[in-house]
């Protein structure tokens, strides 16, 4: 069943006269991870916050095409210090503002709240001060806040763009975990390499309109690799010079060897 | 910081009435809290240059009682607190995160200001030395101070909007905390007392 669909949807931030969004048309179906790729300002930001009802609605501007959303969005941005709401003297309390703004009773509270605070492994900074954390650490606090919500649909903006390695594989893996757990994951990101064992779906934007649609193999495209969105073991296969088509991740190459 | 257990409304009505007292009662008739003069003594001095010292020492208690109410409420109230008191007593969500958002927007700029001095420091720009040096070193924290907290905003608000925060809510208060009788007495009484002297200072 599908959760977000956007058709022709182009958008104008405010005093602007090219379009950020152009006719761009997506479906984001329940369990499915669609993820947004392409180079800086290609649009994929500004998607997501169409795709979350934020713009126009709270940035301005101007939005033709349809969107229609089927579920509660709840959208991950990137840069977490903007995200905490300054209003929280834990970590359980700080994922425990978004739910509270939903009116939902206390007990219903602490179910999220401890389930998200678990699947983000931040059992044990529970009881911290928000302010003391690191920037990763408080990236986890705010996806945990954003999952304790419940969205039917989640967007996530350069998720582990503040998070060490294993924590972000630890994302990549609740991401999956998400979608198999019925909900729409739609995700920009310019992790590519992480893409596909994450993504159902990738999604090329460049200049604000769609080039390509296609499973994750489109990582290893030869444009894609041209246009510096292929996975790191398709653009070295490309550098060395060795024929296509490219191999998208080390076991395809492995393959591609023997 | 004393009175950061009090409940948000008394601490509120505390520098409120501290302030409303300060104006409405009738001026000192000179015999000036040296502690006060001294604490406001480039203020004072100013006034001073204005005004005659019985004026001088008037207007500048009832200035200091006023920052010095504000200075403390700030220091004291945690907003988190603020918003559930509110929350609990009935007032919307948006509103309270508004008016605790606003009190606590004094440190989160001198956290931020702190920060960009060090960057410009590291960049060999030094906020110490003559006023021309100064001048330069002010506006270089300036422009990316105003600048960033604009685009905080901008930010925030859509964060805000994501994780629930929308006018008409209906918010859970989590750990509203406890008001004690007599607190609430004391509230009004301070209420009151602003009330009389109001009264008889002016009918």
């Amino acid at each position: 069943m599908r959760s977000l669909t956007l058709e022709g949807a182009s958008f104008w931030y405010p005093a602007t006269e090219s379009p950020a969004l152009r006719e761009v048309s997506l479906e984001v179906a329940q369990g499915e991870v669609v993820a947004l790729v392409g180079a800086l300002g290609a649009g994929a930001s500004t998607l997501l916050l169409v795709a979350a009802d934020l713009a126009p609605r709270v940035t301005g501007g101007r939005l033709t095409g349809s969107v229609a959303r089927r579920d509660r969005s709840g959208i991950v941005l990137p840069t977490p210090w903007t995200q905490a709401s300054g209003m929280a003297f834990t970590v359980w309390d700080e994922v425990a503002f978004g739910p509270a703004n939903l009116g939902w009773p206390t007990h219903e509270i602490a179910r999220q709240v401890d389930r998200a605070l678990e699947q983000l492994e931040l059992v044990p900074l529970a009881s911290r001060d928000p302010a003391t954390l690191s920037g990763g650490e408080l990236q986890r606090v705010i996806i945990a806040s954003i999952l304790a919500m419940d969205p039917g649909l989640v967007l996530f903006d350069e998720p582990a763009a503040e998070l060490d390695a294993e924590a972000a594989r630890a994302l990549w893996r609740l991401i999956r975990l998400q979608a198999k757990e019925g909900k729409a994951v739609l995700l920009a990101t310019s992790a590519l390499d992480a893409l596909p064992d994450v993504a159902d779906r990738v999604v090329w934007l460049e200049d604000g309109a769609v080039r390509a649609v296609g499973t994750p193999e489109l990582l290893a495209d030869v444009a894609a690799c041209d246009a510096g969105l292929g996975t790191s073991v398709a653009s070295v296969w490309r550098a060395s010079g060795l024929p296509g088509p490219y191999p998208l991740t080390v076991a395809h190459a492995l393959r591609r060897w023997r | 910081m004393t009175g950061g257990r009090l409940h948000p409304f008394t601490l509120l009505a505390i520098a409120g009435a501290l302030p409303a007292l300060a104006w409405i009662l009738p001026a000192p008739r000179g015999g000036a809290a040296t502690a006060a003069v001294l604490t406001a003594a480039p203020f004072w001095l100013f006034l001073l240059l204005l005004h005659d010292v019985p004026t001088t020492i008037a207007i500048g208690l009832r200035i200091t009682t006023m920052v010095a109410s504000f200075v403390w409420l700030v220091a004291a109230l945690q907003p988190a607190r603020l918003v559930e008191a509110m929350v609990a007593a009935g007032w919307s969500a948006s509103v309270a995160y508004l008016l605790a958002a606003t009190l606590s927007a004094v440190p989160v700029l001198k956290a931020r200001a702190r920060r960009i001095v060090d960057a410009q420091r590291c960049r060999g720009l030094s906020p110490r030395g003559g006023i021309a040096a100064r001048l330069r070193a002010l506006r270089a924290l300036a422009l990316p101070l105003v600048l960033s907290a604009l685009h905080e905003v901008d930010e925030r608000a859509l964060a805000l909007e994501t994780r629930g925060l929308v006018p008409g809510i209906r918010r859970t208060p989590l750990a509203p905390p406890p008001d004690p009788a007599v607190e609430q007495a004391a509230r009004w009484a301070l209420l009151l007392a602003c009330l009389f002297a109001l009264f008889r200072r002016f009918l």
